[in-house]
Parts: structure tokens; sequence; C-alpha cells
């Protein structure tokens, strides 16, 4: 036992000593925090910056309806004549001038949209947008229906989603949420046990190529040696993780404060206490800016992040040690890592399956059998489940698969000490599927 | 100290050792010799318990061999290596530890090891950095270093330049005389000459020879003597008392190879000679073991 905790101490120690684990450690947080930092910088500020004013020249006197300005667009209705208004255009501070000529309301031909510069396609969306609307209402109006009727007609609609769970009671969910925090969860899983796994068919491979296992092997059982390295790597995969989280959101909290400026953050955050409080709020400009992004955070605390973490955690482990196994097992077998491409095949197929149809099929439909069966399946489950786990998940099932992993990983581990044991003395031999079955069933 | 009885090991349609029985004395070194192949390396897996045998027993000080005897043996590998990227102090450190040393003793012996060596400052260098050679002198100390009874050596020469060769040598015959047993395995019969007093011969997975190596050599006597001498004799005249097997004139000097026939002796030789020559050398020709290897392997084939 002592001399499975030395080894571990060594794979363990190695790997977080060496440089390239404490610049990837440091590293990623701070790619991912200023990719946050700059999702939010562009969803503030690049809404605001294309505000536009429009200068309108109305020649039709069928329109005795306005555009109304709007958080993007002011328009401005002048007097002037088109002439005019183009000959001291560049003195003006209008970005645009629309031209309403005379038309049929049945027919509206000839609109203009005039400017130095050649307008984007979302303005043009927009005002044509809004044009379409006030010759809607100018015909509504023809028809004889009332302002106050009109104004009665628009509704804006935001589903809430509400879960129902067990004892009955309202829960907030968010699809929205859900698939971002499972897509997350499902891609870490997947570069993990892939990143991780290969780790161990290195160090293997490595202990063959370098002949100090044979060194090893007179001290310590082969069983000792490759469970202290299983366990040590994962340990490294554990640390990085942790300093992940733990580094990322402190970064990113710093990271927005800077991107963002205190005076934004504050602001939103006034308006989530205002949403919750249920008052109704004044729809000026700014108002509707910083809501895609309050909307997730606020979903991203109903869902049970604490849960989700553990539970990755465990899925990570018990993956990691499924597949780790199978890697150690590969690496027993060849000379060197060129030789390792025929085994990698089956070992890796089943986990890219896994991922893809996890990512695909279980997101979408996290209750379908498909989604059942992928987080049941040692060889999937790791990936599906916590792809699944935000949706919700039942706890009968969570616990059906976890067992079921642990079997999974008991067995794998069996199967590759076995065949570890033999393939770590072979050396200089081409080794063949067949031959690795053939020494499954060696004596000690 | 060490007794094999009637081991059998079987790789799948392989016969690796097939009823081999040997015993190491205590305080011996014990040379296992055999062509490749011929399943040495098997039988030193099967004694520092890396594999186990399919039939047949290792005693160890009389117990059967098992765990505890680990801590024991002290192993060096001919497939020898180190971990690369590790410093060499941390590393026979570790390999040190993993055989039950604790920290600060092995710390102490490797200390004094590395600087009986001349190795004092190689604590904080990688292994990358090392000669082969150097390599060597690592692996050795991280083999005796947790004080072993029982030392295994599997070619512990190759790689070493002719002074640390003889570094080693020293080394280990100095832990000889302190009480350590050695198994030493090699090709190169002359250094099994020096050391060993103990042989065994395998060959295509069986024993075929054993025992101290001075009785072996004198079984493998067969009267044939060098004779040099200076001036004129025809051997014709002692065709009785010996044949002659190689003839050479060197410098003015005849050189003979010969054969002494049976119920004659050397004196007789001389008596013939010495009316009518200068005799300058007189001597057996003691098979090496080098010869015998080569004889018992060829006539088995």
């Amino acid at each position: 036992m002592n001399k499975i905790l030395l080894i571990i101490q060594r794979e363990y120690l190695s790997r977080v000593k060496k440089k390239s684990f404490i610049v990837m450690t440091l590293l990623t947080p701070i790619i991912i925090a200023a990719f946050y930092g700059l999702i939010i910088y562009f969803s503030i500020e690049g809404v605001k910056g294309t505000h536009s004013k429009v200068a309108v020249v109305n020649n039709n006197k069928a329109l005795t309806e306005q555009l109304s300005s709007n958080k993007n667009i002011s328009y401005t209705y002048v007097g002037q004549s088109l002439e005019d208004l183009k000959a001291s255009f560049k003195k003006s501070d209008y970005d645009y001038i629309l031209y309403l000529p005379p038309f049929e309301l049945s027919k509206p031909t000839g609109i203009q949209l005039l400017g130095t510069k050649q307008a984007g396609l979302s303005l043009n969306g927009r005002i044509s947008g809004d044009v379409e609307n006030m010759i809607r209402n100018q015909k509504l109006k023809a028809s004889g229906i009332a302002q106050a009727d009109l104004d009665g007609l628009k509704t804006n609609v935001d589903i809430d989603n509400k879960k129902i769970g067990e004892s009955g009671k309202e829960e907030d969910s968010s699809a929205g949420a859900s698939t971002i925090i499972g897509t997350v969860a499902g891609i870490l899983m997947f570069m993990f046990i892939m990143l991780y796994g290969i780790q161990v068919m290195r160090g293997v491979i490595e202990e063959k190529t370098s002949r100090i296992i044979e060194i090893m092997i007179s001290s310590v059982k082969p069983f000792q040696l490759m469970m202290g390295k299983i366990v040590g790597i994962a340990l490294v995969g554990l640390t990085q993780f942790i300093l992940w989280i733990v580094l990322t959101a402190s970064i990113s909290t710093v990271a927005v404060t800077a991107f963002v400026g205190k005076d934004k953050l504050k602001e939103s955050s006034g308006m989530v206490l205002k949403a919750k409080d249920g008052t109704t709020i004044n729809t000026p400009a700014t108002a509707t800016v910083d809501s895609p992004v309050l909307s997730m955070q606020k979903s991203l605390a109903s869902l049970p992040l604490t849960k989700i973490i553990l539970v990755f955690i465990f899925f990570f482990i018990g993956g990691y040690l499924f597949y780790s196994a199978l890697y150690a097992a590969i690496g027993s077998a060849v000379d060197s890592e060129t030789e390792t491409q025929q085994f990698m095949m089956p070992v890796m197929m089943p986990l890219l399956v896994g991922y893809a149809l996890s990512l695909s099929v279980v997101a979408n439909d996290p209750y379908g059998p498909i989604a059942f069966w992928l987080s049941m399946i040692p060889f999937t489950s790791p990936i599906a489940m916590v792809v699944r786990l935000p949706y919700g998940v039942p706890d009968w099932q969570l616990a059906l698969s976890m067992l079921i992993l642990v079997v999974g990983f008991i067995g794998t581990v069996w199967l590759a000490s076995r065949i570890y044991r033999v393939g770590i003395l072979m050396y200089g031999k081409k080794t063949s599927l067949k031959e690795m079955i053939k020494w499954f069933s060696y004596k000690n | 100290m060490l007794i094999i009885n009637n081991i059998v090991k079987q790789y799948a349609a392989h016969r690796a050792l097939d009823d081999v029985s040997l015993r190491v004395e205590k305080g011996k070194i014990f040379g296992l010799l055999g062509p490749n192949g011929a399943g040495k390396t098997s039988l030193i897996r099967i004694i520092t318990q890396i594999t186990g045998p399919d039939s047949g027993e290792v005693l160890f000080n009389g117990e059967r061999l098992n765990v505890q005897h680990i801590s024991q043996i002290g192993y060096l590998p001919e497939e020898r290596g180190l971990y690369k990227k590790m410093e060499i102090g941390e590393q026979v450190l570790y390999l040190a530890r993993l055989k039950g040393l604790s920290t600060a003793e092995a710390t102490k012996r490797i200390r004094y090891w590395f600087e009986k060596l001349d190795m004092a400052d190689w604590w904080n260098k990688k292994v990358e950095d090392l000669s082969k050679g150097m390599q060597q002198k690592v692996q050795f100390v991280a083999t005796v270093l947790h004080k072993p009874e029982l030392i295994i050596l599997d070619e512990p020469f190759s790689g070493f330049d002719p002074v640390n060769a003889d570094v080693i040598k020293n080394e280990i015959l100095e832990l000889n005389k302190e009480g350590a047993t050695f198994i030493f395995s090699t090709h190169r019969m002359e250094s099994v000459e020096e050391l060993c007093d103990n042989i065994a011969l395998i060959h295509r997975s069986k024993k075929i020879l054993d025992g101290p190596m001075a009785e072996i050599k004198a079984q493998y006597r067969n009267n044939t003597y060098w004779l040099e001498y200076q001036g004129e004799y025809n051997t014709e005249n002692a065709r009785e008392i010996f044949e002659v097997l190689e003839h050479a004139n060197i410098a003015g000097k005849t050189r003979l190879k010969i054969k002494i026939r049976e119920n004659q002796n050397a004196n007789q030789v001389l008596a013939a000679l010495l009316p009518y020559v200068a005799i300058s050398r007189l001597d057996e020709v003691i098979p090496t073991m080098n010869d015998i290897f080569i004889e018992k392997v060829t006539q088995q084939s």
C-alpha cells in the first residue's frame, strides 16, 4: 500500500512540477476569462454602438402615421425637400435620409434610403421593418380601428421556463443555460478523458522505452505500478480542473469589471433586482441592452451548480479510470507511440461516438431513449450523463449509471492489469490484438 | 541461500525453463551462463518475483519465496533505464524507498555511495544529461543501496569503459566480502573467470552443467600442454610419450602444443627432451570458460 502511495506521489509531482502543466493551468483560465469578458463587452457595446440618426422626408400625404424612434434608430421628420437636404447633407449630423415618395398604401414603392455610406444589412432590415409597421398601422387606422385598440394589439411574450420539482414546487429552469452548461461539461469531460487517458499511455510507454520498467517491477507489483500511475495522473487532472474553476471564476470577475466598468455592472444588477420585484420597467433605450447576458446569469444561478460539479467530478474520475486502464493496456503492448494507432481506434470509437451523440441527440432530447441508454453504458455515460444533468436526471437513473460505471471500471482495470503485466516485459515485438488476448490468459 | 527446485515455465508454445534446479551458496558469486534465449532472464524474473513458475519452487533462506524477500534482493536487469526527466538523487531515492528504506536512511546511503563512486555532484543532474556509463553507475547504486542479501546482476559490465568496469568489479568483490551473495549473468567469460565461484550453464531451457568453477575446469583438462624450446629435436623419438597437435617456429624457438599420452606425465616429457634442447616453457593448457561454454553449447546443438 505504502508503495502505491509512493508511486502516486511521484507520478503526481513529476507532472505538476512540469513547466507545461503550470503554463497550461494558468493560461487556460485567462483565455476563457478573456473570451467571457469579450462576449459581454460586445453584447453591450455592440448593440449601443449602432445607433443611427435618420432624417425622414415624407412626400406622401396619405401617411399620417409617423415612424417612432427606438433604441437603434432615431427618426427626425424634416420639412425640407429632398434636394435641399441632399445638398446640405454633409454638414448635417444625420447618418441617412429616408425618402418616402407618394405611393398607394397597397403598393409602397420608391422608398429610398440615402447616405454617404452604405447602410448595413441589419440597419436596412430594421428601417424597412419600421416602415412596414407604420404602413400597417396606417392601413388598420384606415379601416377604422381606434389607436387604443391598436396599442392593445401589441403583445410581448417571454416564456418563463419552470420545472415542476419532486414536491410539486416550481423550480426555475432555462433550456438555454442547461444546453450551455451541458455542452461545456460534455466537451470538458471528453477532453479530460482523452488528455489524461493518453497521458497514462505515454507514461507507460515512457517506462517501457526507457527500460526503467524492469527495475520498477522488481520492487513493486505491475498492478501497483499501473494503479499508482492511473491514480497519480487522475489527481493531476483534478488539480488542473479545480484550479481552472477557481482561477476562471476569479479572473472572470476581474476581467468583466475591467471590460465593462463598474457602473454598468451596478446598473445591470439594479435591473435584476427590479425584475425580481415584479415591478414593470419603463423601456428606455438601454433597458434591454444587457438582458441576454443577465437572463443567462440568472438562469445559471437557478441550476444546481454544486450538484453538477460534484457529479461531474464523479463521472470524470469514473470515466477516466474506465478509459485510462484501457490506455495503460495499450501502452504496455507497444514500444513507441507510433505503434499505438491500431489499438487506439477501438478505444477511441465509443468515446467519440458518445461525444458526438451527446452533443446532438442527447442535448436535443435529454429524456429520450437514446439519451437514457447512452447515459447508462459506461463507454459513453461519463459524457452523456453530464450533458443530461443540467436538464434534470431522475436520481435513480443517476445512481444506476454511477453503479454501472463503477462496475465498468473495476472490469477494465482488471482486464487491463492482466494485459499490462505481460506487455510491459515484451520489448521489440510487434503485438497483435490476438496476442494481447492470449496474454490475458497467461498465468503469473 | 537460494534453492531452486524443478522450475518449469511455459510461455504459450515456448518452454522457457524445463525442470531447472540450482543451488546458490551463501556468500558466493554464482555465474549464470548460457547463450541468448536460453532462459536465463526467465529464471531471474522468477527469482525476482516478476513472474511465477508454472511448477517447481524457489526457497530463499529455506523459506518459500514471497513478497517479504523483495527488499532482500537487488536486481540490475540487462534491459535497464531510468526516468529521463527525473533528477538523479531524487530518482535513486525513489527506487530506494520502493525497496522499503526511509527517506533519511536512503539519503544517507545515497550520499555515501555517490561520494564513493565519484558521483557526488550528480544529485541534481537529469538522467538525459548523463552518458550511458554514468547511468549504469547510478543503476548499480540503486541496485545495492538497500543492502540486499542477494544481488542479481544481468550483464553488469555492458556499457562501462574498462576503468569504470574495474571500479564496479571491485565494488562487487567488496560487497561479496561483506557477505552479499551474487548471481551474475553474462556472456563475457573473462569476467566469469575473474569473479565466479560457482557456475551453471543453461541451454535451450535446460541446465546442462553446474558446479564449482575450479572443478568444472579440472574436468575439462585433457593433458594438453604448451612446450617451447630452443634447439633441434625430432619429436618422432618421443612418440610414445606425447602427440603433437600444433607446431610453430617463432623467433628461433619451436613452440608445440602437445597431448601427453595416457600413463605418461610432464616429467617424462622433460626427461626425454632435456639432453637435447633448452626448454623455456612447459605448461598445461587449462580450458577457459569460453572453451567450455562453446564446447558444451555446440555439443548440445
